[in-house]
């Protein structure tokens, strides 16, 4: 009977072994080209920081700030955006500020183009824009 | 001998479940019955269809000094960001259109100028330009590691670069 149960058990063992790629490959995985590898956190924080006429700025400071609370600095690269990462899940995007700076220029305004989207793949977009 | 009836149960069950999902999903590139889908290209396959074939002919047209072939590559190659902006106008929530606007506005005008002009140093610069632009964009959107360059060969065997004397 021992050996019995013994030899069950691995046919057990050999069943699950055969059987669950074949059950995971079924359950399918996403092969778009396009996946998102959002975290789970908040949206990021995406925009533009533009002259006034309307030229990217490459080399910003822009810091996005939590009521003051946190800030995080960054600087835009060479198409002139920035991105910083989300918050926390619960935080508001409408607590979080986004301001710029460069020498030689001053802020002149700050514009949110998309509405918060709960949807945290989705960036928050504010376009900064600065004026010499 | 209870022990063995639950193993063949476990057994039993596992596989049904197996076979099921399996059955679920039967082939991962979709079911040969259902009605065709409509064709939804999305980023990167725009990039390699639209874009990144025609980056390739403008330089290699340029590279030759073959000006009508470098003008209509150009129109080409606006004409493809403009389709990709449009069938795409946001990927993964960013603006497509200010994106391409930032990365090549200003080279596309600069090697306009120079086919004009059929001035080889300027388009050279400008196309340069346009390389970086590209690269800048895919560095934005998170993809640094697409590089392009200046293409160094044809990747078309079927098409004479040379210009028509």
């Amino acid at each position: 009977m021992r050996m019995l149960v013994r030899s069950a058990s691995r046919i057990v063992v050999l069943a699950m072994a055969c059987c669950l790629p074949a059950a995971a490959w079924a359950g399918g995985s996403g092969f778009g080209d396009d996946d998102d590898n959002a975290d789970e956190g908040g949206p990021s924080y995406f925009g533009f920081v533009r002259d006034s006429s309307g030229a990217t700025v490459p080399d910003a400071k822009v810091t996005v700030s939590l009521q003051n609370r946190i800030s995080i600095v960054t600087r835009t690269d060479a198409l002139g955006t920035y991105k910083v990462p989300g918050f926390a899940k619960d935080i508001d995007p409408e607590d979080v500020k986004v301001s710029c700076d460069k020498d030689g220029y001053k802020q002149i305004r700050v514009v949110r183009r998309s509405s918060p989207n709960p949807d945290p793949k989705i960036p928050i977009e504010t376009e900064c824009t600065l004026q010499r | 001998m209870r022990k063995f009836v639950l193993l063949v149960i476990a057994v039993a069950s596992f596989a049904m479940l197996a076979s099921s999902e399996r059955g679920a999903a039967e082939n991962q590139f979709g079911d040969a019955n259902a009605q065709p889908a409509p064709f939804n290209p999305q980023m990167a396959a725009m990039m390699s269809m639209l874009i990144q074939p025609r980056h390739a002919k403008l330089g290699l047209a340029g590279a030759t000094d073959n000006w009508p072939l470098a003008s209509y590559m150009l129109k080409e190659l606006r004409q493809g960001f403009v389709i990709t902006a449009r069938a795409v106008p946001r990927w993964k929530g960013l603006p497509v259109p200010d994106l391409f606007d930032a990365a090549v506005d200003r080279p596309l005008k600069l090697i306009e100028a120079a086919v004009k002009l059929q001035y080889k140093a300027q388009f050279d610069d400008a196309y340069g330009k346009l390389t970086e632009g590209c690269n800048a964009c895919h560095a934005t959107t998170e993809h640094p590691y697409v590089v392009i360059k200046v293409p160094d060969a044809s990747a078309f065997p079927n098409q004479d670069f040379q210009p028509k004397r």
